[in-house]
């Protein structure tokens, strides 16, 4: 391992035992900002190609002193394939895929142990801050299906197994036919309410599969679990469940009506595979918060620059867990407001901020869009007429 | 014509509001002539910061010109044309007749293809129903307001009619397909499909300007000879008008490889164009899925090859992505051009499949140029013109005529001939 590598895993490790949420932003951006600039220097040296893109970019990344200064990939460069990676292949312990939508191709990132088992220090961090450190139930509302796989790993895998460390006791509460339907294990969920009804229990599951295969399906035979003390933790797109004009309201009286908890014990955090490590549930206030060893810039679509306060834009993940793949700075396709810079009430220090929508598609760009080229099929697949 | 674009809810207004437009059409002629007398005064109208600063208002008021309209109409209605009247043709009478009311779809992309379309049909003798996309109407109904003081007679006032209603309104579509007797349509595939599979009358006629690209080549000595800076604004200017998201928008450049001469150089030369010329015409919005793709664009060019370099700034503003000889990319719009060397431009129009609509050019050999147009003209170019003339509208366009297509040529052959 080389000197700059074993320097860059100390500077991590460091950040991952500062205090999650209670740095003092000037200094959180110091570190921060030394780490990436550590991490990319090791990056161009482990890929060329990766070398060559921050040599292009337009502010020297060395000279930098500020984290918006430095070169950042777009998220859709991370599904080439085979996937960017900058450790070698025989260190390369599994691939996670992003929940792409039928017909786009997912993100693939590359993992090796080290960034593995920073990925679940981090969440393990995250989460321990809003939850706390103590392991509990887990009930994981999904089927058994979606944690199988040896090499790869989807995103609602990923995020299933992300919550491991604070599990005892884990049990899916649905199940996949052959055709992927997801319908209720009735006996493993009754079980489950029953077991532990009383005591301090985690569900994870991406938001419209809570929905869609639990909540409806309970309320619609008028079934309550009672399981007051559980922390229902979701993730994962809206927009199926905005289609169906479920507002976010409405899903945790849902989850809260369905569960017998009270509402403020369905917490929806935001996250994504390719930022490895890093998730950002809603504070009490319905914000969210970046932890020491990350950073969010929200830019402004028109100049690429950090937005003010109160403003929306694109949002760029930063994190300086992944040493296996280049995803320390990654732009969105997500859409973001920038609540503060700090001084939420909640406690937390930092920026705030709260997601407001994906990156609408382009509407048709007219007369010069060209989806198609002119050139005819060949004849034997012509049509005729 | 009293709310300049008018909003539409039920298909019953638009079945009402085509008579009268009809009737002008058919029953008070206009010759062409007298078109672009009005057409003039409304070009010369379009003056002031508001007006000038809708793009594409340059072209035209250029287009508006009667130097620029006589010799179109001469060419595609004959000499007699401009007059509307009979032509005697070698013992027979030809002459032209509108064929009533023309219906306009044009693209959501380019603010003035609205009155471009529109300007066609009319030196028809035609009425115009035009559907103004939703994005437009501010800058349709600026340039519209300025017929009024081009024509306090009403004379092409009477003939147009614009509509404003949701892309999604199948039924007023259909209202508006049924009602008119041609259609001049623009836009990207699905539009173009959608709009083409209406209930059109049996009788209507056609004129469909679907999507393309375009772009521009250079030969060595004109990339690398003492003009190149001249050449790099003229591409600028090509690649800013619209966005760079018109048919007749430069996606790639191709440089012909010239020993001895530094491509580096020349792409030097080329951002900084790019720079004043962003200086000139900043973009005052973008669509963040613009930012997205521009971001990705840089980024997998990069990262495809390591052959590949890119200059950018930190803003999207623009984007140079530099490559050797390969497929043409698929284009990133928003100022993004891809630079391409290759070792010969007839090769790489060779590969044109046909969706190339527009191709620049600055060739210093007349005779060479000469060939490559034909070239380009068998891959299915439509238009080739000079480096910077990219978006001069003319006709033909889209290698169709403007004006003959909606107009019906009447043929009398005397009962008294032999």
């Amino acid at each position: 391992m080389s000197a700059l590598l074993v320097d860059i895993h100390e500077q991590i490790d460091a950040l991952l035992a500062a205090p999650t949420y209670t740095l003092e932003p000037a200094e959180h951006h110091s570190r921060v900002l030394a780490v990436l600039q550590a991490e990319l220097t090791y990056a161009a040296e482990r890929s060329g190609q990766y070398g060559q893109y921050l040599d292009a970019w337009p502010v020297d990344y060395r000279a930098a002193t500020g984290i918006a200064d430095l070169p950042y990939l777009p998220v859709g460069a991370l599904k080439a394939n085979p996937p960017l990676a900058l450790a070698p292949p025989e260190k390369l312990i599994r691939t996670l895929t992003s929940s792409a939508t039928t017909g786009q191709t997912p993100s693939r990132v590359a993992l090796d142990a080290e960034t593995s088992k920073r990925m679940i220090k981090g969440v393990t961090t995250i989460v321990s801050d809003f939850i706390g450190p103590k392991r509990r139930p887990y009930l994981v509302i999904d089927g058994p299906a979606t944690l199988a796989g040896q090499g790869e790993l989807g995103a609602r895998g990923a995020a299933i197994q992300g919550l491991r460390p604070f599990a005892t006791d884990v049990v899916c509460c649905l199940n996949g036919d052959s055709s992927g339907r997801l319908e209720i294990d009735e006996d493993k969920l009754f079980a489950f309410a029953e077991k532990w009804r009383n005591c301090e229990v985690l569900a994870y599951g991406f938001t419209y599969v809570v929905w869609q295969h639990l909540v409806v399906p309970l309320r619609a035979r008028g079934i309550r679990l009672e399981m007051p003390n559980i922390r229902l933790l979701h993730s994962g797109g809206w927009k199926r469940l905005q289609d169906q004009a479920v507002t976010r309201a409405a899903f945790a009286a849902g989850c809260a009506a369905v569960f017998g908890c009270a509402e403020s014990r369905v917490v929806d955090f935001y996250g994504m595979v390719e930022n490895v490590g890093v998730i950002y549930p809603d504070c009490d206030r319905g914000y969210k918060h970046v932890p020491a060893f990350a950073d969010v810039i929200v830019r402004d679509p028109l100049t690429l620059r950090p937005v003010a306060a109160g403003r929306e834009g694109l949002v760029q993940v930063c994190s300086t867990l992944p040493t296996s793949f280049p995803g320390f700075l990654l732009l969105t396709d997500d859409i973001a407001e920038v609540i503060r810079y700090d001084g939420c009430p909640c406690g937390r220090r930092g920026m705030s901020f709260r997601f407001v929508k994906r990156v609408p598609k382009t509407e048709l760009r007219g007369c010069g869009n060209i989806e198609t080229t002119r050139q005819r099929p060949p004849a034997d697949q012509a049509i005729n007429v | 014509m009293s709310d300049l674009v008018r909003t539409v809810d039920s298909p019953q207004e638009i079945t009402d509001a085509v008579q009268p437009l009809r009737a002008a059409a058919l029953e008070r002629a206009v010759a062409p002539a007298q078109v672009i007398e009005i057409l003039e005064r409304w070009g010369e109208a379009l003056k002031g910061p508001a007006l000038e600063a809708i793009p594409g208002v340059a072209f035209l008021k250029l287009w508006m010109r009667r130097g620029t309209l006589e010799p179109i109409v001469v060419r595609e209605l004959g000499s007699g044309g401009l007059r509307g009247e009979w032509q005697d043709e070698r013992g027979t009478r030809l002459r032209v007749f509108p064929l009533g009311v023309v219906g306009h779809w044009p693209a959501g992309n380019i603010e003035i293809q609205p009155v471009l379309s529109l300007s066609c049909a009319l030196l028809g003798g035609n009425a115009c129903l035009v559907r103004v996309p939703g994005g437009l109407l501010e800058e349709t109904r600026a340039i519209i307001e300025k017929l009024r003081e081009a024509d306090p007679r009403a004379t092409l006032t009477a003939r147009i009619l614009t509509v404003s209603f949701e892309h999604e309104r199948t039924d007023l579509q259909r209202a508006m397909a049924a009602a008119v007797d041609g259609a001049m349509i623009w836009g990207g595939t699905e539009a173009v499909t959608q709009i083409r599979a209406l209930p059109f009358p049996h009788w209507a006629r056609f004129a469909i300007f679907g999507p393309r690209l375009s772009v521009a080549a250079m030969d060595g000595a004109s990339w690398s000879g003492p003009d190149r800076d001249s050449w790099c604004r003229r591409i600028a200017r090509d690649v800013w008008q619209f966005d760079q998201q018109a048919c007749s928008s430069p996606q790639t450049l191709f440089l012909e490889r010239r020993s001895g001469a530094d491509v580096a150089e020349f792409v030097e030369l080329l951002s900084e164009a790019f720079k004043t010329e962003n200086r000139l015409h900043p973009r005052p919005t973008i669509h963040p899925a613009l930012t997205s793709a521009i971001c990705l664009a840089r980024a997998s060019w990069i990262l495809g090859d390591r052959a590949h370099r890119a200059v950018f700034p930190a803003t999207p503003d623009w984007t140079i992505l530099l490559g050797e000889d390969r497929p043409m990319p698929a284009p990133t719009q928003g100022h993004t051009l891809y630079v391409l060397v290759v070792d010969s431009l007839l090769q790489a129009i060779e590969r044109f499949d046909g969706t190339v609509q527009t191709l620049g050019l600055a060739i210093s050999d007349a005779a060479r140029e000469a060939a490559l147009a034909h070239a380009a003209g068998e891959k299915g170019v439509d238009r080739i013109v000079k480096l910077g003339r990219m978006h001069v509208f003319g006709s033909p366009w889209d290698g169709t005529d403007m004006i003959r297509p909606m107009v019906r040529l009447v043929r009398h052959q005397p009962s008294s001939a032999d």
